[in-house]
C-alpha cells in the first residue's frame, strides 16, 4: 500500500482512530491495535478534583502512536486557539485537529471561525488539520492558509450515517494538494471503503468502532474495508455503463441457431 | 490567610496549616497526577516543568486539564 503523507510524515495506515465513548480503555487499546492505526485522536478536559481520573495516555503508546489532540468543545476560534495551546503543552507536539462547533445539536462545524483559528495556528507552528463540512470552497481555503489536511464530514459526528456528502467530497478531493480525510458519520466499513474508492487519503473512525458489540472486531472490519478501498482506487476502478455488457464469450453456446 | 484559588470553576479554600506554596504542591495536595496534566493559570499556560516554580497567589484562577477519550 502507498504512504499515507501528512507534514513531514508518512504512515502506512489510513485510518484514523478517535479514543472517545469505549467502555473502557483497555478495550480501546485493543481496538486501536486491531485498527492497525497510527494516529489516535484524544480531547483535552478539566480534571475532576474530587475523583480520581483514569489516565487515558496510560493506554496508549505514544512510541506507536501519534497523538492528535482535538479542540473539541471549542464554540468559537479563541477558544480553540486555547485549546490547540494547551493540547500542545500537554503532548509536547504540535498536531491537532481542529474543530470549531457551535451548535450542540448536529455539531456542525463553523466555517469562518475554522478558517479564522487555522490561520492563528499555522503561523504559531501548528499542524492543522481541520475538520469542517464538506464545502469545497472553504477546503481551498485552509488549504491556501497552511494546514495539513482538510476533514470534511461525511454525515453528523456520531451518526453513522455514512456518506451523505459525498458530491462535495468528489470536489474536495479534485481540487486537494493536501491529503483529504473524510471523518465524522462512517458507520460501517463500507462507508470507508467507499470514501476510499473515491479517492480520499483516509478516514477517520470513532462512534462506529467504539460503540459497536465487539469493537476490536469492527476495528479489523474497517481496517480492511479502508484498505481495500484505497486499493480498488489505486487500481482505476472499471467504468460504469447503462445497459448490461456480457462478461463471458458470447459465441460456442451449446444450441444452433 | 486561608488561601483560596478557583480551580476548574470552583473556589477552593486551604488552611493556613496545610497551604501549598507552589503548583507542584497543590497537585500533590489534590492527588493528580502531575506526569498527565497541564495547567493554566489566569489564562496562562504553565509548562510541566515549571510547576514546582510557580507560586500560587489568593484569587488565581487554575485550569487543569488533561487528555481524555475523544474523537
Amino acid at each position: 500500500m502507498d504512504k499515507l503523507k501528512i507534514a513531514d510524515k508518512e504512515f502506512d495506515s489510513r485510518l484514523l482512530i478517535g479514543t472517545g465513548k469505549y467502555a473502557s480503555n483497555d478495550i480501546m487499546a485493543g481496538a486501536v491495535a486491531a485498527a492497525g492505526a497510527e494516529i489516535v485522536t484524544v480531547a483535552l478536559r478539566r480534571v475532576d478534583i474530587d475523583n480520581e481520573n483514569d489516565d487515558l495516555l496510560a493506554a496508549i503508546d505514544r512510541t506507536k502512536y501519534l497523538l492528535l489532540p482535538n479542540t473539541s468543545g471549542a464554540r468559537d476560534a479563541e477558544e480553540a486557539i486555547r485549546l490547540a495551546r494547551l493540547a500542545r503543552a500537554a503532548s509536547g507536539i504540535n498536531w491537532v485537529k481542529l474543530e470549531v462547533t457551535p451548535d450542540p445539536y448536529y455539531l456542525l462545524p463553523d466555517g469562518s471561525e475554522t478558517l479564522k483559528a487555522a490561520e492563528t495556528l499555522v503561523k504559531d507552528g501548528f499542524v492543522v488539520l481541520p475538520y469542517i463540512n464538506a464545502d469545497p470552497i472553504l477546503a481551498k481555503k485552509l488549504q491556501d492558509v497552511g494546514t495539513a489536511t482538510v476533514m470534511p464530514l461525511a454525515s453528523p459526528i456520531g451518526s453513522n450515517q455514512g456518506l451523505k456528502t459525498g458530491d462535495s467530497i468528489e470536489i474536495i478531493i479534485e481540487q486537494a494538494t493536501v491529503p483529504v480525510v473524510v471523518d465524522a458519520g462512517l458507520g460501517l466499513p463500507s462507508h470507508a471503503a467507499e470514501a476510499m474508492e473515491m479517492g480520499a487519503d483516509a478516514v477517520l473512525v470513532n462512534t462506529a468502532i467504539a460503540t459497536a458489540g465487539d469493537p476490536v472486531g469492527m476495528a479489523i472490519a474497517f481496517r480492511r474495508a479502508t484498505e481495500a478501498g484505497r486499493l480498488a482506487f489505486n487500481s482505476g476502478p472499471a467504468g460504469t455503463g447503462g445497459g448490461a455488457v456480457a462478461s463471458s464469450p458470447l459465441t460456442g453456446f451449446l444450441r444452433n441457431e | 490567610m486561608t488561601l483560596i484559588l478557583k480551580i476548574n470553576g470552583v473556589d477552593k479554600g486551604f488552611a493556613d496549616d496545610r497551604t501549598p506554596e507552589n503548583l507542584s504542591e497543590l497537585l500533590d495536595d489534590l492527588g493528580i497526577s502531575q506526569a498527565t496534566v497541564v495547567a493554566e493559570i489566569d489564562g496562562l499556560i504553565i509548562n510541566r516543568k515549571d510547576f514546582a516554580r510557580t507560586p500560587l497567589q489568593p484569587g488565581q484562577a487554575i485550569e487543569l486539564v488533561r487528555f481524555v477519550g475523544g474523537g
